[in-house]
């Protein structure tokens, strides 16, 4: 059976780096991209399972990804937002957005696996 | 043209000559004024990105070390794990310490809003005791929350009135010696004609003196220097709730006499103003 498929958007080569690690130990395959535009190219050509989502990207807003897959019906099962800090007006955003949950970085590893393998 | 050519305009740099000196003066002193205020908006907005952009290592540093904690990578041995765990509490304090900042600079530019939600306040006040329970019990503190039943619901922003309980709680069990208590209070009355919750976080811990009391909502005071030695923190913590509940529409004070304690007050209205930039 094919693994599944874990689209991580961070522009943070320290922070993917970290979480590719813990999700590929965890019998994921994962795919990495650092702005809205490889996101989107890279989400498109290899649709994933499950997409590992940072708000604040060098080109852009990262919700902009969600929107995109959808209009080329390439978007994941299930979007997780990752923020900086805990604020309601950005949950509110994300929720509208689609996006299955908000997690505040650094989420404890073993909640973000328990999270993502619900999903 | 000056004075003395028309009798219509009269120019107060001619009739006195100290008036263009003053006038001078004042021009320097508004300049001067304008510049500090730029630099300040400057500072803030510099506080503002390298705290956020201390978040980003700081992820990094504590992910890391927790897939070594759960063993994600293999096995370790307890003492190995013991270590890495205090990598972890120790990154954690850091991260907490470095969002205070991330907070205080974004009130300080105006940019915090109220996002009011309907909740009671007993739910908030039942997690923020079990976050800080821990922290007592290590410090052999006792902790007792009083709160009740019939409180209306709250509408308000929940994330900060969560934030304001802790830095108060956080502070009072901070300040409390071995043994001693700390406790939290709630009702609902009306204040000034407007209704109101009113919370209470008192301790019988070290106490502040009368002239030190306005002093320690002032952004950076420890009271004592040796205080910001023995307790953790930015010293931003009652800096931050006071701007919180002012965010709110409500007001924060406290009542305390050296060596009985001290007693934190503050209120928040029923219905908070909504997305109000300050």
């Amino acid at each position: 059976m094919a693994l599944p498929h874990l689209l991580i958007v961070d522009d943070s080569v320290l922070v993917t780096g970290a979480l590719r690690l813990l999700f590929e130990e965890s019998g994921y395959r994962v795919t990495v991209a650092g702005n809205v535009t490889s996101a989107i190219e890279s989400g498109s050509r290899d649709p994933a399972d499950i997409m590992l989502l940072d708000l604040t990207l060098p080109d852009g807003d990262g919700l902009a990804v969600i929107d995109s897959l959808r209009e080329r019906s390439a978007q994941p099962r299930a979007t997780v937002a990752l923020t900086g800090h805990d604020d309601d007006a950005v949950r509110q955003r994300c929720m509208a957005a689609g996006c299955a949950d908000v997690l505040i970085k650094p989420v404890p590893v073993s909640e973000l696996l328990a999270r993502v393998r619900s999903l | 043209m000056n004075a003395t050519e028309s009798a219509a305009s009269y120019d107060p740099r001619a009739a006195d000559p100290r008036a263009a000196e003053l006038e001078a003066e004042l021009n320097e002193a508004r300049r001067e004024l304008a510049e500090m205020h730029s630099r300040d908006a400057l500072k803030t907005q510099f506080l503002s990105n390298i705290s956020h952009d201390l978040r980003t290592p700081l992820t990094a540093i504590i992910t890391h070390a927790e897939i070594l904690r759960d063993g994600i990578l293999g096995p370790i041995p307890d003492r190995q794990r013991d270590s890495v765990s205090g990598i972890i509490a120790g990154g954690r304090q850091l991260l907490d310490m470095v969002s205070e900042i991330l907070t205080y600079a974004k009130s300080s530019a105006n940019r915090l809003r109220v996002v009011p939600t309907e909740f009671k306040l007993r739910d908030v006040i039942k997690e923020v005791v079990s976050i800080n329970e821990s922290l007592a019990a290590r410090r052999a503190v006792t902790f007792t929350a009083e709160v009740s039943d019939t409180l209306p619901v709250l509408r308000a922003d929940r994330e900060k009135v969560t934030h304001i309980l802790n830095n108060l709680i956080g502070n009072a069990i901070d300040f409390t010696r071995r043994g001693g208590n700390v406790w939290v209070k709630t009702w609902h009355a009306e204040d000034g004609g407007q209704p109101v919750h009113f919370v209470e976080v008192g301790d019988d811990g070290i106490g502040i003196a009368s002239e030190h009391q306005e002093l320690v909502f002032d952004e950076f005071a420890q009271v004592d220097s040796s205080a910001s030695r023995q307790h953790h923190g930015t010293g931003l913590g009652l800096t931050i709730a006071r701007r919180l509940v002012e965010l709110h529409g409500g007001r924060i004070w406290l009542e305390s006499e050296v060596g009985t304690g001290a007693r934190f007050f503050f209120t928040i209205p029923d219905g908070a103003p909504s997305s109000t930039h300050r």
